[in-house]
């Protein structure tokens, strides 16, 4: 157990693990909007706009994200029509493209998942909104959009959480994030199952950080999914509280 | 703009070797996929045992490999690998480095992570099977191993199907990170493509059409076969 | 005039969570005996025929078919198990049974599902087994329905296709849990039909059951369990005629209620 050469490459993984947070926490945000958009122009009816968006999620989900990274990075920067356009400095910047092709595809995925919500919405509620008179934007405000997301939310955090591995791939584009740290580490001392465990445990607590969070949000808005609130003492924890919420298994 | 003809199969094209690296990331895959169903199953069977040691390790394994990233995993197995065949290797006698095969390398990396997936696709179609089923095997004095063969497992297949479905796809997608081990699948055949006529647009939309391809056939045929099992077996899931 | 009953259950015992279920429930049948057996919900009736062929373990008591005891010994922490499961399994394919949920095999055709016993426990040929399965459907009245998956049944034919699956292997006593309790009211007759004709045949029945009708008139002996004991054994017209037991009484009423 050579503590040194770990606690030496701890501390070079954790200063990079900020990188890592910012790439996860900007895919997510920038994907998470995009999703929203490209729901509502898979859900509207609309023809041509519908095909778009199902194109666009077939393309997403049908294909490595590796793949999209290195077209986006590499790719785009073929055309000399890209290079003196205005989104240049943008694209140039490793980061911001690997992020953006991030959001893409997290943006693809999870508008299936929101779509997902939608449907499993049930259709009685709907009709009970009708019935007192509710339509259009307030129908979906306060009734269907609320329900599709609790429905959603399960597999959003598996979404997410798929997202927090996804931006090793960053190393590949020559992002110094963790796992590109831990490869260079590797490869210069060949010490792989130290510096594996290493990275590993990063990831495995801030995943578990991840999942926590999502799980504490799941319950504070699903009250009414826990068991029956006591009835004698107000504030005390409900009996037969609802276990965890199981992830699902397959993301895809 | 885009040449087509370079995607051709005439000389100086890279039709060819395209295709032939499809193939290889479909070889990559099915192993991959194999490796994955073995260790899945004995880690489905730890996490399904009475014994709380065996169902932490189970655990374990599972939050390991789903929770840390692909790529991460790879270059474990990958350099990791090496280490350990050249170990061995010392062991004989033989002297220097000896590398993990990369074919080798990548199959068993993306199969350790399918095996993940695997294992709570196995557990979840376990404890699907009908327990009134099982009990009728019982009734009629089937044993044990008997009722597991004929009773157990063709259900835990037919319940399967879709979740195995997933993990094809899903593993499909991983094998690009193979490419990291020089391996000449589809990947890194297009990279090598990209890199050595500077057209990198091309050749990413070449292997991105072509893992489109693989991934919507996948789906067509998952597809099937999921509704020709579902014919046999509607209603009947959940009953007793 | 006591020949060797061709199945002795002997003081079962048998405790759920502290709770005593069967509180020491002895019964007899010799061969030919139908015996209907009633009971209302948790009194431990369907818990004592599990008993029989070891579905559930009994905490105490002994079962003997044929003349053969299954052997039990005691068990860490207390109860019993059996001493060997190759005479479990064995004695198993001497009892059939019956269940309320039919359990025939999802993922099989109802030949199949007749076939699988004689084929793969039993061992015998293959064309005497089909050859037998084929004439077992067509006593029960399915033999269109050989081709069929157990989904594409209605429950009254899925009961009956379990009577032949449990006919198959030729049992000694053919043991039915609440056969009818799971059917549509339309389709009970079809399946007490083949009850009733298995009755004819002399053949050693033992039925846990609501049906009054099939209770009183197929059966040659009714036993009444209450809260895990025999509270009332006798033939039909004793036990219903009579109507000794209060609580017997009472359930009866209750039924009609």
């Amino acid at each position: 157990m050579d503590f040194a050469f770990l606690s030496d490459t701890m501390g070079q993984l954790l200063a990079v693990t900020p990188v890592t947070l910012e790439l996860w926490i900007s895919c997510i945000a920038i994907g998470g909007v995009l999703a929203c958009f490209v729901t509502w122009a898979r859900v509207s009816g609309v023809p041509g706009l519908t095909q778009l968006a199902a194109a666009y999620i077939f393309v997403f989900r049908g294909s490595p994200l590796l793949i999209q990274t290195f077209l986006l990075y590499y790719g785009v920067s073929q055309f000399a029509e890209v290079r003196q356009s205005f989104v240049w400095p943008v694209l140039r910047d490793p980061f911001n493209s690997v992020v953006i092709s991030l959001a893409l595809c997290t943006g693809g995925y999870t508008a299936e998942i929101f779509r997902g919500g939608l449907q499993a919405v049930p259709g009685r509620e709907i009709e009970a909104g009708r019935a007192i008179g509710m339509s259009g934007f307030t129908l979906f405000r306060r009734i269907i959009a609320p329900i599709a997301l609790r429905q959603a939310l399960p597999a959003y955090s598996t979404e997410v959480v798929l997202m927090m591995k996804a931006t090793a791939l960053a190393s590949l584009v020559t992002v110094w994030e963790v796992t590109g740290v831990a490869q260079r580490i590797i490869s210069h001392t060949y010490r792989t199952f130290e510096v594996f465990i290493c990275a590993a445990i990063i990831y495995l607590v801030l995943n578990f950080i991840v999942i926590r969070l999502l799980l504490h949000v799941e319950r504070r808005i699903s009250p009414h999914l826990q068991g029956r609130p006591n009835a004698i003492h107000p504030g005390a924890p409900p009996e037969h509280a609802a276990g965890p919420i199981e992830l699902p298994e397959v993301p895809r | 703009m885009i040449d087509l003809s370079l995607l051709g199969f005439g000389a100086g094209s890279w039709g060819k070797v395209l295709l032939l690296a499809t193939l290889m990331t479909l070889a990559v895959t099915l192993v991959a996929l194999a490796i994955g169903a073995i260790i899945g199953s004995l880690v489905a069977w730890a996490k399904l045992s009475k014994n709380l040691g065996w169902r932490f390790v189970g655990d374990a394994y599972t939050t390991v490999f789903r929770g840390v990233p692909e790529l991460l995993i790879i270059y474990l197995i990958y350099f990791g690998g090496s280490r350990g065949v050249t170990w061995i290797g010392s062991l004989f006698g033989a002297q220097g480095f000896i590398g993990l095969p990369a074919f080798m390398a990548g199959a068993i990396g993306v199969g350790v992570i399918s095996a993940s997936y695997q294992a709570e696709v196995f557990r979840g179609s376990f404890l699907a099977v009908s327990s009134g089923e099982i009990e009728a095997a019982r009734a009629i004095g089937m044993p044990r191993l008997l009722r597991f063969r004929r009773i157990v497992v063709p259900q835990i297949l037919r319940f399967s199907l879709p979740g195995l479905g997933n993990v094809w796809q899903l593993s499909l997608k991983d094998s690009a990170l193979v490419s990291v081990t020089g391996l000449a699948e589809l990947m890194r055949q297009s990279q090598i493509a990209a890199g050595s006529t500077h057209l990198y647009f091309t050749f990413y939309i070449a292997g991105g059409v072509l893992y489109l391809v693989l991934t919507s056939l996948s789906d067509r045929i998952f597809g099937v076969a999921e509704k020709r099992v579902a014919r046999s077996f509607r209603g009947s899931v959940g009953r007793g | 005039m006591t020949a060797i009953p061709t199945l002795s259950v002997k003081d079962i015992h048998k405790a759920y969570a502290g709770v005593e279920v069967l509180r020491g429930i002895s019964l007899d049948a010799q061969e030919g005996d139908v015996i209907s057996i009633l009971g209302a919900s948790g009194s431990g009736k369907s818990t004592f025929l599990r008993c029989i062929n070891l579905l559930e373990i009994p905490d105490a008591g002994q079962v003997t078919v044929a003349g053969e005891t299954i052997a039990m010994r005691p068990k860490r922490g207390g109860g019993q198990e059996p001493a060997s499961s190759k005479q479990v399994d064995r004695i198993r394919t001497e009892l059939g049974m019956v269940f309320q949920n039919f359990n025939l095999w999802s993922h099989m055709t109802v030949l199949q599902n007749v076939v699988e016993g004689p084929l793969h426990v039993l061992r015998r040929p293959r064309a005497e087994c089909v050859a037998e399965a084929e004439a077992l459907l067509e006593k029960v009245g399915i033999a269109d329905k050989r081709n069929f998956y157990p989904a594409h049944l209605s429950g009254g034919q899925q009961q009956r296709a379990a009577i032949a699956r449990a006919l198959a292997m030729k049992p000694k006593v053919m043991l039915f849990d609440e056969p009818t309790s799971a059917l549509d009211p339309e389709l009970v007759g079809e399946v007490l039909r083949v009850l009733r004709a298995l009755a004819d045949e002399g053949r050693t029945m033992l039925v846990v059951t609501h049906e009054m009708g099939f209770a009183r008139t197929v059966s040659n002996r009714v036993v009444f369990v209450h809260q895990g004991l025999v509270e009332a054994d006798g033939t039909p017209e004793q036990v219903f005629g009579e109507l000794k037991s209060e609580r017997f009484k009472q359930f009866v009423s209750g039924l009609h209620a």
